[in-house]
Protein backbone atom coordinates (compact mmCIF):
# COMPACT_ATOMS: atom_id res chain seq x y z
CA UNK A 1 0.00 0.00 0.00
CA UNK A 2 2.84 2.61 0.90
CA UNK A 3 5.03 1.18 -1.76
CA UNK A 4 2.05 2.45 -4.31
CA UNK A 5 1.62 6.09 -2.85
CA UNK A 6 5.33 6.21 -2.97
CA UNK A 7 5.55 5.45 -6.41
CA UNK A 8 3.21 7.25 -8.96
CA UNK A 9 3.22 4.11 -11.18
CA UNK A 10 -0.33 3.02 -11.01
CA UNK A 11 -0.13 3.22 -14.68
CA UNK A 12 2.19 1.12 -15.16
CA UNK A 13 0.16 -1.81 -12.95
CA UNK A 14 -2.71 -0.95 -15.38
CA UNK A 15 -1.29 -1.07 -18.10
CA UNK A 16 0.01 -4.63 -17.17
CA UNK A 17 -3.42 -5.58 -15.96
CA UNK A 18 -4.84 -4.87 -19.07
CA UNK A 19 -2.08 -6.62 -20.90
CA UNK A 20 -2.85 -9.84 -18.75
CA UNK A 21 -6.52 -9.50 -19.29
CA UNK A 22 -5.93 -9.62 -23.31
CA UNK A 23 -3.48 -12.54 -22.96
CA UNK A 24 -6.16 -14.35 -21.37
CA UNK A 25 -8.28 -13.55 -24.05
CA UNK A 26 -5.81 -14.62 -26.69
CA UNK A 27 -5.97 -17.58 -25.12
CA UNK A 28 -9.00 -18.45 -24.61
CA UNK A 29 -10.39 -17.03 -27.64
CA UNK A 30 -9.37 -19.84 -29.97
CA UNK A 31 -11.03 -22.34 -28.06
CA UNK A 32 -14.37 -20.18 -27.42
CA UNK A 33 -14.60 -20.18 -30.80
CA UNK A 34 -14.18 -23.79 -31.83
CA UNK A 35 -17.19 -24.44 -29.40
CA UNK A 36 -19.13 -21.52 -30.72
CA UNK A 37 -19.16 -23.06 -33.94
CA UNK A 38 -19.47 -26.63 -33.16
CA UNK A 39 -23.67 -25.38 -32.74
CA UNK A 40 -23.66 -23.56 -35.98
CA UNK A 41 -27.14 -24.22 -38.30
CA UNK A 42 -24.63 -22.76 -40.98
CA UNK A 43 -23.68 -25.44 -43.74
CA UNK A 44 -19.52 -23.61 -43.72
CA UNK A 45 -17.30 -22.80 -40.84
CA UNK A 46 -17.84 -19.13 -40.40
CA UNK A 47 -17.69 -17.11 -37.13
CA UNK A 48 -20.09 -15.17 -36.54
CA UNK A 49 -22.61 -17.07 -37.83
CA UNK A 50 -26.67 -17.18 -37.83
CA UNK A 51 -28.62 -19.60 -36.06
CA UNK A 52 -27.87 -22.37 -34.10
CA UNK A 53 -28.53 -26.22 -34.14
CA UNK A 54 -27.06 -29.63 -33.49
CA UNK A 55 -26.82 -30.59 -36.62
CA UNK A 56 -22.69 -31.17 -36.81
CA UNK A 57 -23.03 -33.56 -33.54
CA UNK A 58 -25.34 -35.39 -35.33
CA UNK A 59 -23.21 -35.64 -38.52
CA UNK A 60 -20.49 -36.75 -35.86
CA UNK A 61 -22.93 -39.26 -34.93
CA UNK A 62 -23.43 -40.85 -38.54
CA UNK A 63 -19.52 -40.34 -39.40
CA UNK A 64 -18.70 -43.65 -38.66
CA UNK A 65 -14.61 -43.15 -38.33
CA UNK A 66 -14.93 -40.34 -35.35
CA UNK A 67 -17.19 -42.48 -33.68
CA UNK A 68 -14.62 -45.66 -34.04
CA UNK A 69 -11.71 -43.96 -33.24
CA UNK A 70 -12.84 -41.70 -30.23
CA UNK A 71 -13.85 -45.77 -28.65
CA UNK A 72 -10.24 -46.48 -29.99
CA UNK A 73 -9.31 -43.71 -28.14
CA UNK A 74 -10.14 -43.39 -24.98
CA UNK A 75 -9.72 -47.15 -24.86
CA UNK A 76 -6.12 -46.60 -25.54
CA UNK A 77 -5.66 -44.34 -23.25
CA UNK A 78 -7.31 -45.99 -20.54
CA UNK A 79 -5.19 -48.84 -21.09
CA UNK A 80 -2.06 -47.15 -21.84
CA UNK A 81 -2.24 -45.56 -18.28
CA UNK A 82 -3.43 -48.99 -15.86
CA UNK A 83 0.18 -50.55 -17.73
CA UNK A 84 1.90 -47.31 -17.09
CA UNK A 85 0.39 -47.50 -13.35
CA UNK A 86 1.49 -50.93 -13.06
CA UNK A 87 4.90 -50.06 -14.21
CA UNK A 88 5.40 -46.92 -12.56
CA UNK A 89 4.41 -47.42 -9.50
CA UNK A 90 6.54 -49.84 -8.37
CA UNK A 91 9.42 -47.76 -9.69
CA UNK A 92 8.04 -44.86 -7.84
CA UNK A 93 8.20 -46.88 -4.29
CA UNK A 94 11.83 -48.02 -4.95
CA UNK A 95 13.11 -44.53 -6.11
CA UNK A 96 11.41 -42.67 -2.98
CA UNK A 97 13.63 -44.85 -0.76
CA UNK A 98 16.72 -45.22 -3.03
CA UNK A 99 18.62 -41.90 -2.13
CA UNK A 100 20.30 -39.49 -4.10
CA UNK A 101 23.22 -41.41 -5.48
CA UNK A 102 24.33 -41.20 -8.78
CA UNK A 103 22.68 -44.71 -9.83
CA UNK A 104 19.30 -43.47 -8.89
CA UNK A 105 19.27 -40.47 -10.67
CA UNK A 106 20.34 -41.75 -13.35
CA UNK A 107 17.87 -43.95 -13.19
CA UNK A 108 15.12 -41.45 -12.89
CA UNK A 109 16.46 -39.76 -15.38
CA UNK A 110 16.22 -42.43 -17.60
CA UNK A 111 12.48 -43.04 -16.80
CA UNK A 112 11.63 -39.58 -17.02
CA UNK A 113 13.07 -39.80 -20.56
CA UNK A 114 10.40 -40.22 -22.71
CA UNK A 115 8.83 -36.86 -22.18
CA UNK A 116 11.65 -35.01 -23.36
CA UNK A 117 12.02 -36.93 -26.80
CA UNK A 118 9.88 -35.70 -29.37
CA UNK A 119 6.90 -38.16 -29.80
CA UNK A 120 7.48 -38.26 -33.02
CA UNK A 121 11.13 -39.60 -33.13
CA UNK A 122 9.53 -42.23 -30.48
CA UNK A 123 7.09 -43.38 -32.82
CA UNK A 124 9.36 -43.39 -35.75
CA UNK A 125 11.75 -45.71 -33.98
CA UNK A 126 9.22 -48.06 -32.34
CA UNK A 127 7.60 -48.31 -35.54
CA UNK A 128 11.09 -49.62 -37.70
CA UNK A 129 11.29 -51.90 -34.09
CA UNK A 130 8.12 -53.56 -33.81
CA UNK A 131 8.35 -54.21 -37.40
CA UNK A 132 11.54 -55.81 -36.71
CA UNK A 133 10.19 -57.82 -34.08
CA UNK A 134 6.84 -58.89 -35.62
CA UNK A 135 4.34 -57.26 -34.10
CA UNK A 136 4.00 -53.54 -36.84
CA UNK A 137 0.88 -51.71 -36.91
CA UNK A 138 -1.55 -52.71 -34.73
CA UNK A 139 -3.68 -51.81 -31.44
CA UNK A 140 -0.53 -53.81 -29.41
CA UNK A 141 1.56 -51.37 -30.85
CA UNK A 142 -0.57 -48.30 -29.83
CA UNK A 143 -0.47 -49.35 -26.33
CA UNK A 144 2.91 -49.91 -26.46
CA UNK A 145 3.87 -46.52 -27.74
CA UNK A 146 1.59 -44.88 -25.74
CA UNK A 147 2.36 -46.52 -21.97
CA UNK A 148 5.94 -45.51 -22.78
CA UNK A 149 4.94 -41.98 -22.52
CA UNK A 150 2.80 -42.59 -19.75
CA UNK A 151 5.04 -43.75 -17.36
CA UNK A 152 7.24 -41.02 -16.48
CA UNK A 153 3.69 -39.07 -15.73
CA UNK A 154 2.95 -41.36 -13.26
CA UNK A 155 6.42 -42.31 -11.90
CA UNK A 156 6.90 -38.67 -11.79
CA UNK A 157 3.40 -37.53 -9.21
CA UNK A 158 3.45 -40.67 -7.73
CA UNK A 159 6.82 -40.10 -6.52
CA UNK A 160 6.75 -36.45 -5.48
CA UNK A 161 3.61 -37.68 -3.27
CA UNK A 162 6.01 -40.82 -1.93
CA UNK A 163 8.34 -38.52 -1.07
CA UNK A 164 6.09 -36.69 1.16
CA UNK A 165 4.49 -38.96 2.92
CA UNK A 166 5.92 -40.19 6.74
CA UNK A 167 8.02 -42.84 6.23
CA UNK A 168 7.14 -43.79 9.64
CA UNK A 169 3.63 -44.79 9.13
CA UNK A 170 4.83 -47.73 6.69
CA UNK A 171 7.21 -49.20 10.00
CA UNK A 172 4.25 -48.48 12.63
CA UNK A 173 2.38 -50.52 10.21
CA UNK A 174 5.24 -52.94 10.33
CA UNK A 175 5.88 -52.99 14.08
CA UNK A 176 2.23 -53.72 14.52
CA UNK A 177 2.51 -56.63 12.59
CA UNK A 178 1.06 -55.55 9.13
CA UNK A 179 2.97 -57.82 6.64
CA UNK A 180 4.90 -55.30 3.66
CA UNK A 181 1.99 -56.63 1.78
CA UNK A 182 -0.78 -55.44 3.99
CA UNK A 183 1.14 -52.13 5.08
CA UNK A 184 1.61 -51.03 1.14
CA UNK A 185 -2.35 -52.18 0.49
CA UNK A 186 -3.11 -50.33 3.37
CA UNK A 187 -1.02 -47.35 4.42
CA UNK A 188 1.21 -46.24 1.62
CA UNK A 189 -1.28 -47.19 -1.35
CA UNK A 190 -3.84 -44.68 -0.10
CA UNK A 191 -1.87 -42.07 0.82
CA UNK A 192 -0.01 -41.84 -2.86
CA UNK A 193 -3.34 -42.45 -4.42
CA UNK A 194 -2.97 -38.83 -5.48
CA UNK A 195 -0.32 -39.16 -6.94
CA UNK A 196 -0.97 -41.95 -8.89
CA UNK A 197 -4.06 -40.47 -10.36
CA UNK A 198 -3.11 -37.14 -10.89
CA UNK A 199 -0.17 -38.92 -13.14
CA UNK A 200 -2.67 -40.95 -15.40
CA UNK A 201 -4.75 -38.36 -15.62
CA UNK A 202 -1.72 -36.06 -17.39
CA UNK A 203 -1.07 -39.35 -19.03
CA UNK A 204 -4.89 -39.72 -20.17
CA UNK A 205 -5.07 -36.57 -21.37
CA UNK A 206 -1.74 -36.52 -23.36
CA UNK A 207 -2.41 -39.61 -24.92
CA UNK A 208 -5.95 -38.59 -26.05
CA UNK A 209 -4.17 -36.09 -28.01
CA UNK A 210 -1.01 -37.77 -29.18
CA UNK A 211 -1.22 -37.06 -32.98
CA UNK A 212 2.62 -37.75 -33.13
CA UNK A 213 2.86 -40.79 -31.62
CA UNK A 214 0.03 -42.85 -33.09
CA UNK A 215 0.17 -41.50 -36.34
CA UNK A 216 2.89 -44.43 -36.93
CA UNK A 217 0.44 -47.02 -35.65
CA UNK A 218 -2.84 -46.53 -37.36
CA UNK A 219 -4.65 -49.06 -39.92
CA UNK A 220 -7.59 -49.03 -41.81
CA UNK A 221 -9.69 -50.76 -39.26
CA UNK A 222 -7.66 -48.99 -35.38
CA UNK A 223 -6.94 -45.97 -35.36
CA UNK A 224 -6.83 -42.91 -33.50
CA UNK A 225 -8.99 -40.16 -33.02
CA UNK A 226 -6.67 -37.21 -33.59
CA UNK A 227 -5.26 -39.45 -36.74
CA UNK A 228 -8.77 -39.74 -38.00
CA UNK A 229 -9.34 -35.17 -37.34
CA UNK A 230 -6.31 -34.34 -38.89
CA UNK A 231 -7.21 -36.56 -42.60
CA UNK A 232 -10.57 -35.31 -41.93
CA UNK A 233 -9.85 -31.25 -41.97
CA UNK A 234 -7.28 -32.05 -44.85
CA UNK A 235 -9.71 -33.32 -46.79
CA UNK A 236 -12.59 -30.78 -45.72
CA UNK A 237 -13.15 -28.06 -43.56
CA UNK A 238 -16.49 -27.81 -41.96
CA UNK A 239 -18.10 -27.33 -38.17
CA UNK A 240 -17.64 -31.61 -37.63
CA UNK A 241 -14.34 -30.76 -36.47
CA UNK A 242 -15.50 -28.21 -34.13
CA UNK A 243 -17.95 -30.70 -33.02
CA UNK A 244 -15.68 -33.75 -32.26
CA UNK A 245 -12.98 -30.96 -30.92
CA UNK A 246 -15.59 -30.07 -28.16
CA UNK A 247 -16.71 -33.70 -27.17
CA UNK A 248 -13.14 -34.06 -26.88
CA UNK A 249 -12.70 -31.61 -25.00
CA UNK A 250 -15.51 -32.23 -23.05
CA UNK A 251 -14.43 -35.74 -22.19
CA UNK A 252 -11.01 -33.87 -20.73
CA UNK A 253 -12.87 -31.86 -18.31
CA UNK A 254 -15.18 -34.62 -17.33
CA UNK A 255 -12.33 -36.71 -16.65
CA UNK A 256 -10.49 -33.68 -14.73
CA UNK A 257 -13.70 -33.30 -12.71
CA UNK A 258 -13.85 -37.08 -11.82
CA UNK A 259 -9.94 -36.68 -10.28
CA UNK A 260 -10.98 -33.19 -8.65
CA UNK A 261 -13.87 -35.13 -7.05
CA UNK A 262 -11.97 -37.63 -5.76
CA UNK A 263 -8.73 -36.17 -4.65
CA UNK A 264 -9.02 -32.32 -5.11
CA UNK A 265 -7.19 -30.71 -7.17
CA UNK A 266 -4.50 -30.08 -4.83
CA UNK A 267 -3.22 -33.60 -5.88
CA UNK A 268 -2.30 -31.85 -9.46
CA UNK A 269 -0.23 -29.54 -8.52
CA UNK A 270 2.21 -31.72 -7.27
CA UNK A 271 4.98 -31.88 -10.04
CA UNK B 1 24.47 -51.54 17.14
CA UNK B 2 23.63 -48.73 19.37
CA UNK B 3 20.84 -49.29 21.97
CA UNK B 4 18.73 -46.77 20.47
CA UNK B 5 18.73 -47.55 17.07
CA UNK B 6 17.78 -50.78 17.59
CA UNK B 7 14.03 -50.17 17.38
CA UNK B 8 13.67 -48.60 13.95
CA UNK B 9 15.98 -50.85 12.16
CA UNK B 10 14.14 -53.43 13.35
CA UNK B 11 11.13 -52.04 12.23
CA UNK B 12 12.99 -51.44 9.11
CA UNK B 13 13.76 -55.19 8.93
CA UNK B 14 9.93 -56.08 9.08
CA UNK B 15 8.85 -53.31 7.40
CA UNK B 16 10.75 -54.84 4.38
CA UNK B 17 11.99 -58.39 4.88
CA UNK B 18 12.97 -58.16 1.05
CA UNK B 19 15.42 -55.44 1.50
CA UNK B 20 17.50 -57.18 -0.73
CA UNK B 21 14.75 -57.52 -3.36
CA UNK B 22 13.61 -54.19 -3.53
CA UNK B 23 15.85 -53.92 -6.47
CA UNK B 24 13.01 -56.19 -8.49
CA UNK B 25 10.43 -53.15 -7.98
CA UNK B 26 12.16 -51.17 -10.73
CA UNK B 27 13.02 -53.85 -13.32
CA UNK B 28 9.47 -53.77 -15.13
CA UNK B 29 9.31 -49.53 -16.04
CA UNK B 30 13.50 -50.25 -16.73
CA UNK B 31 13.16 -53.34 -18.94
CA UNK B 32 10.09 -51.56 -20.54
CA UNK B 33 11.53 -48.56 -21.26
CA UNK B 34 15.03 -50.38 -22.01
CA UNK B 35 13.26 -52.42 -24.71
CA UNK B 36 10.47 -50.17 -26.24
CA UNK B 37 12.52 -46.78 -25.53
CA UNK B 38 16.66 -46.80 -25.63
CA UNK B 39 16.34 -50.15 -27.88
CA UNK B 40 14.35 -48.39 -30.71
CA UNK B 41 16.42 -45.03 -30.88
CA UNK B 42 19.28 -46.77 -30.28
CA UNK B 43 18.00 -49.11 -33.68
CA UNK B 44 17.13 -45.90 -35.45
CA UNK B 45 20.18 -44.34 -34.90
CA UNK B 46 22.28 -47.28 -36.32
CA UNK B 47 19.83 -47.44 -39.51
CA UNK B 48 20.87 -43.95 -39.86
CA UNK B 49 24.35 -45.20 -40.44
CA UNK B 50 25.12 -46.55 -44.35
CA UNK B 51 27.39 -49.31 -43.66
CA UNK B 52 27.25 -49.60 -47.46
CA UNK B 53 29.99 -48.59 -50.49
CA UNK B 54 30.68 -44.88 -49.37
CA UNK B 55 30.46 -43.17 -45.80
CA UNK B 56 29.60 -44.05 -43.11
CA UNK B 57 27.97 -41.00 -41.99
CA UNK B 58 26.72 -40.13 -45.87
CA UNK B 59 22.99 -39.58 -44.56
CA UNK B 60 23.95 -36.90 -42.70
CA UNK B 61 26.19 -35.25 -45.09
CA UNK B 62 23.43 -35.26 -47.12
CA UNK B 63 20.77 -33.81 -44.73
CA UNK B 64 24.09 -31.19 -43.75
CA UNK B 65 25.00 -30.42 -47.13
CA UNK B 66 22.07 -30.62 -49.47
CA UNK B 67 20.38 -27.56 -50.13
CA UNK B 68 16.97 -28.60 -50.04
CA UNK B 69 17.73 -30.63 -46.56
CA UNK B 70 19.78 -28.27 -44.94
CA UNK B 71 17.19 -25.15 -45.81
CA UNK B 72 14.88 -27.47 -43.72
CA UNK B 73 17.62 -28.12 -40.68
CA UNK B 74 18.08 -24.36 -40.51
CA UNK B 75 14.33 -23.71 -40.47
CA UNK B 76 13.82 -26.04 -37.51
CA UNK B 77 16.23 -23.92 -35.66
CA UNK B 78 15.58 -20.65 -36.41
CA UNK B 79 11.59 -21.29 -36.28
CA UNK B 80 12.46 -22.98 -32.92
CA UNK B 81 14.50 -20.02 -31.73
CA UNK B 82 12.13 -17.62 -32.89
CA UNK B 83 8.97 -19.59 -31.40
CA UNK B 84 11.08 -19.47 -28.47
CA UNK B 85 11.55 -15.44 -28.00
CA UNK B 86 8.23 -14.45 -29.04
CA UNK B 87 6.87 -16.99 -26.21
CA UNK B 88 9.13 -15.19 -23.34
CA UNK B 89 8.03 -11.66 -24.74
CA UNK B 90 4.59 -12.73 -24.36
CA UNK B 91 4.78 -14.74 -21.02
CA UNK B 92 7.24 -12.83 -18.96
CA UNK B 93 4.44 -9.92 -17.83
CA UNK B 94 2.24 -12.40 -17.09
CA UNK B 95 4.14 -14.13 -15.25
CA UNK B 96 5.73 -10.64 -13.78
CA UNK B 97 1.92 -9.75 -13.42
CA UNK B 98 0.54 -13.25 -11.78
CA UNK B 99 3.31 -13.03 -8.86
CA UNK B 100 3.56 -9.47 -8.11
CA UNK B 101 -0.01 -8.15 -8.24
CA UNK B 102 -2.94 -10.86 -8.58
CA UNK B 103 -2.70 -11.69 -5.04
CA UNK B 104 -5.64 -14.14 -4.57
CA UNK B 105 -6.51 -14.35 -8.36
CA UNK B 106 -3.25 -15.75 -8.97
CA UNK B 107 -4.85 -19.40 -7.89
CA UNK B 108 -7.66 -19.02 -10.71
CA UNK B 109 -5.61 -17.50 -12.93
CA UNK B 110 -3.33 -20.24 -12.51
CA UNK B 111 -5.89 -22.87 -13.21
CA UNK B 112 -7.01 -20.54 -16.48
CA UNK B 113 -3.38 -21.10 -18.07
CA UNK B 114 -3.44 -24.76 -17.53
CA UNK B 115 -6.99 -25.01 -18.66
CA UNK B 116 -6.51 -24.79 -22.53
CA UNK B 117 -4.67 -28.00 -21.89
CA UNK B 118 -7.82 -30.07 -21.43
CA UNK B 119 -8.13 -29.23 -25.54
CA UNK B 120 -6.57 -31.04 -28.76
CA UNK B 121 -3.89 -29.04 -30.31
CA UNK B 122 -6.08 -29.81 -33.80
CA UNK B 123 -9.08 -28.25 -31.93
CA UNK B 124 -6.71 -25.09 -31.04
CA UNK B 125 -5.38 -24.64 -34.50
CA UNK B 126 -8.43 -25.29 -36.18
CA UNK B 127 -9.95 -22.16 -33.89
CA UNK B 128 -7.29 -19.71 -35.40
CA UNK B 129 -8.05 -20.65 -39.19
CA UNK B 130 -11.82 -19.83 -37.88
CA UNK B 131 -10.16 -16.31 -36.36
CA UNK B 132 -7.85 -15.48 -38.98
CA UNK B 133 -10.87 -16.49 -41.91
CA UNK B 134 -10.96 -13.88 -44.77
CA UNK B 135 -14.04 -13.18 -42.95
CA UNK B 136 -13.45 -13.96 -39.91
CA UNK B 137 -13.24 -11.96 -36.71
CA UNK B 138 -9.93 -10.75 -36.85
CA UNK B 139 -10.37 -9.24 -40.48
CA UNK B 140 -13.64 -8.02 -39.66
CA UNK B 141 -12.32 -5.99 -36.25
CA UNK B 142 -9.88 -4.46 -38.21
CA UNK B 143 -11.73 -3.13 -40.67
CA UNK B 144 -14.66 -1.76 -38.40
CA UNK B 145 -11.55 -0.16 -36.82
CA UNK B 146 -10.69 1.35 -40.45
CA UNK B 147 -7.26 -0.14 -39.92
CA UNK B 148 -7.30 -2.00 -43.33
CA UNK B 149 -9.80 -1.65 -46.33
CA UNK B 150 -9.34 -5.26 -47.41
CA UNK B 151 -8.95 -8.21 -45.76
CA UNK B 152 -5.19 -9.67 -45.19
CA UNK B 153 -4.69 -13.17 -45.83
CA UNK B 154 -3.48 -14.29 -41.83
CA UNK B 155 -3.37 -18.21 -42.82
CA UNK B 156 -1.41 -20.11 -44.63
CA UNK B 157 1.99 -18.39 -43.76
CA UNK B 158 4.64 -17.94 -41.35
CA UNK B 159 2.18 -15.00 -39.40
CA UNK B 160 0.09 -17.96 -38.40
CA UNK B 161 2.46 -20.51 -37.49
CA UNK B 162 3.89 -18.31 -35.26
CA UNK B 163 0.83 -17.22 -33.39
CA UNK B 164 -0.41 -21.02 -33.08
CA UNK B 165 3.02 -22.29 -31.86
CA UNK B 166 3.05 -19.22 -29.36
CA UNK B 167 -0.29 -19.61 -28.03
CA UNK B 168 -0.10 -23.54 -27.46
CA UNK B 169 3.53 -22.82 -25.53
CA UNK B 170 2.78 -20.28 -23.66
CA UNK B 171 1.51 -21.58 -20.33
CA UNK B 172 4.69 -23.52 -20.74
CA UNK B 173 7.00 -20.46 -20.27
CA UNK B 174 4.66 -18.58 -17.72
CA UNK B 175 4.74 -21.83 -15.34
CA UNK B 176 8.86 -22.12 -15.93
CA UNK B 177 9.03 -18.39 -14.83
CA UNK B 178 6.39 -17.95 -11.85
CA UNK B 179 8.10 -20.31 -8.87
CA UNK B 180 11.93 -18.32 -9.76
CA UNK B 181 9.99 -14.91 -9.86
CA UNK B 182 8.12 -16.08 -6.56
CA UNK B 183 11.68 -16.45 -4.85
CA UNK B 184 12.73 -13.02 -6.00
CA UNK B 185 13.22 -11.01 -2.92
CA UNK B 186 11.18 -7.58 -3.65
CA UNK B 187 13.37 -5.81 -1.08
CA UNK B 188 16.12 -5.98 -3.40
CA UNK B 189 13.78 -4.66 -6.12
CA UNK B 190 12.78 -1.80 -3.23
CA UNK B 191 16.43 -0.66 -2.32
CA UNK B 192 17.18 -0.49 -6.10
CA UNK B 193 14.74 2.24 -5.97
CA UNK B 194 15.38 4.11 -2.57
CA UNK B 195 18.90 4.31 -4.10
CA UNK B 196 16.87 6.33 -7.17
CA UNK B 197 17.00 3.96 -9.81
CA UNK B 198 14.37 4.33 -12.19
CA UNK B 199 11.02 1.34 -12.60
CA UNK B 200 12.65 0.15 -15.94
CA UNK B 201 16.59 0.02 -14.86
CA UNK B 202 15.29 -1.75 -11.35
CA UNK B 203 13.32 -4.21 -13.50
CA UNK B 204 16.25 -4.70 -16.14
CA UNK B 205 19.27 -4.68 -13.80
CA UNK B 206 17.63 -6.24 -10.71
CA UNK B 207 14.47 -8.63 -11.47
CA UNK B 208 15.17 -9.64 -14.79
CA UNK B 209 18.65 -10.60 -13.91
CA UNK B 210 17.30 -12.54 -10.98
CA UNK B 211 15.04 -14.52 -12.78
CA UNK B 212 17.19 -15.58 -15.26
CA UNK B 213 17.11 -19.57 -13.93
CA UNK B 214 13.29 -19.61 -14.70
CA UNK B 215 14.08 -17.82 -18.39
CA UNK B 216 16.65 -20.36 -19.12
CA UNK B 217 13.98 -23.57 -18.07
CA UNK B 218 11.19 -22.17 -19.99
CA UNK B 219 13.56 -21.10 -22.84
CA UNK B 220 15.25 -24.82 -23.34
CA UNK B 221 11.71 -26.47 -22.63
CA UNK B 222 9.80 -24.71 -25.51
CA UNK B 223 12.79 -24.76 -27.87
CA UNK B 224 12.57 -28.65 -27.20
CA UNK B 225 8.89 -28.64 -27.99
CA UNK B 226 8.91 -26.38 -30.35
CA UNK B 227 11.74 -28.56 -32.15
CA UNK B 228 9.73 -31.67 -32.30
CA UNK B 229 6.25 -30.45 -33.46
CA UNK B 230 4.77 -29.47 -36.54
CA UNK B 231 0.91 -30.01 -36.37
CA UNK B 232 0.24 -25.86 -36.35
CA UNK B 233 2.66 -25.74 -39.61
CA UNK B 234 0.88 -28.48 -40.97
CA UNK B 235 -2.34 -26.81 -40.53
CA UNK B 236 -1.70 -23.37 -40.37
CA UNK B 237 0.96 -23.17 -42.62
CA UNK B 238 0.53 -24.46 -45.94
CA UNK B 239 3.67 -25.16 -46.99
CA UNK B 240 5.66 -21.50 -46.00
CA UNK B 241 7.76 -22.72 -42.74
CA UNK B 242 9.41 -26.88 -43.20
CA UNK B 243 10.86 -27.86 -40.35
CA UNK B 244 12.34 -31.62 -39.62
CA UNK B 245 9.20 -32.65 -38.09
CA UNK B 246 7.34 -31.88 -40.40
CA UNK B 247 9.13 -33.45 -43.48
CA UNK B 248 9.38 -36.70 -41.34
CA UNK B 249 5.71 -36.35 -40.83
CA UNK B 250 4.83 -36.04 -44.73
CA UNK B 251 7.66 -38.25 -46.60
CA UNK B 252 7.39 -41.33 -44.07
CA UNK B 253 4.87 -43.08 -45.86
CA UNK B 254 6.38 -41.92 -48.99
CA UNK B 255 9.78 -42.45 -48.77
CA UNK B 256 11.89 -45.23 -49.62
CA UNK B 257 15.20 -44.07 -48.28
CA UNK B 258 14.82 -45.63 -44.89
CA UNK B 259 18.48 -44.66 -43.70
CA UNK B 260 17.39 -41.34 -44.80
CA UNK B 261 14.09 -41.28 -42.67
CA UNK B 262 16.05 -42.40 -39.80
CA UNK B 263 19.10 -39.53 -40.11
CA UNK B 264 16.24 -37.02 -39.94
CA UNK B 265 14.89 -38.73 -37.02
CA UNK B 266 18.23 -39.19 -35.22
CA UNK B 267 19.11 -35.78 -35.91
CA UNK B 268 16.10 -34.20 -34.34
CA UNK B 269 16.79 -36.13 -31.58
CA UNK B 270 20.45 -34.64 -31.10
CA UNK B 271 19.16 -31.48 -31.49
CA UNK B 272 16.83 -32.12 -28.27
CA UNK B 273 19.37 -34.00 -26.27
CA UNK B 274 22.18 -31.20 -26.95
CA UNK B 275 19.08 -28.62 -25.49
CA UNK B 276 19.23 -31.06 -22.41
CA UNK B 277 22.43 -31.03 -21.94
CA UNK B 278 22.38 -27.33 -22.01
CA UNK B 279 20.15 -27.29 -19.24
CA UNK B 280 21.57 -29.73 -17.30
CA UNK B 281 24.95 -27.51 -17.50
CA UNK B 282 23.56 -24.58 -16.71
CA UNK B 283 21.58 -25.73 -13.65
CA UNK B 284 24.28 -27.55 -12.45
CA UNK B 285 25.76 -24.78 -12.47
CA UNK B 286 23.36 -22.09 -10.99
CA UNK B 287 21.91 -22.07 -7.82
CA UNK B 288 19.04 -23.74 -6.45
CA UNK B 289 17.10 -20.94 -5.75
CA UNK B 290 14.79 -22.44 -8.94
CA UNK B 291 13.22 -25.24 -6.91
Amino acid sequence: MTLRHIHPRHWGWGLLALYTALFFVFVFAPIAVVVAVSFTAEQGVQFPFRGTSLQWYVRLWEYKPFVDSLITSIYLALASAVSAMILAVPAALYLGRAGNGATATAIASFLLAPLAIPALVIGMSLLYFLSAIGIGVSFTALLIAHTVVSIPYVMRTTLSVYRNINQNLGEAAAVLGASPWRAFVHVTLPLIAPGIFAGSLFAILVSLDNLALSYFFGTANVTTLPVVMLSYMQNQFDPAIAAISTVQMAISIILLLIVEKTYGLRALTTQ
Amino acid sequence: MPAALAPSSQAARIGAPARSGRWLLILPALVSLVVFFAGPLAQNAGQSLNFKSGGLLDNYVKLLTDDYYLKVVVETLVVSFNTTVLTLVVAYPVAYFMVRRAGRMALPMLFLLVAPLLTSIIMRTFGWRVLFARRGVVNGALEWLHLIKHPLSLLDGPFSVYVGQVHILVPFMVLSIIPVLRAVDTRLEESARVLGAGALRTFLKVTLPLSKDGIVTGVILVFMLTAGSFITQLLLGNGSIVTLPLLIFQQFALTQDIGLASAMGNLLLIVVLACLVVQLRLTEGGKRSGR
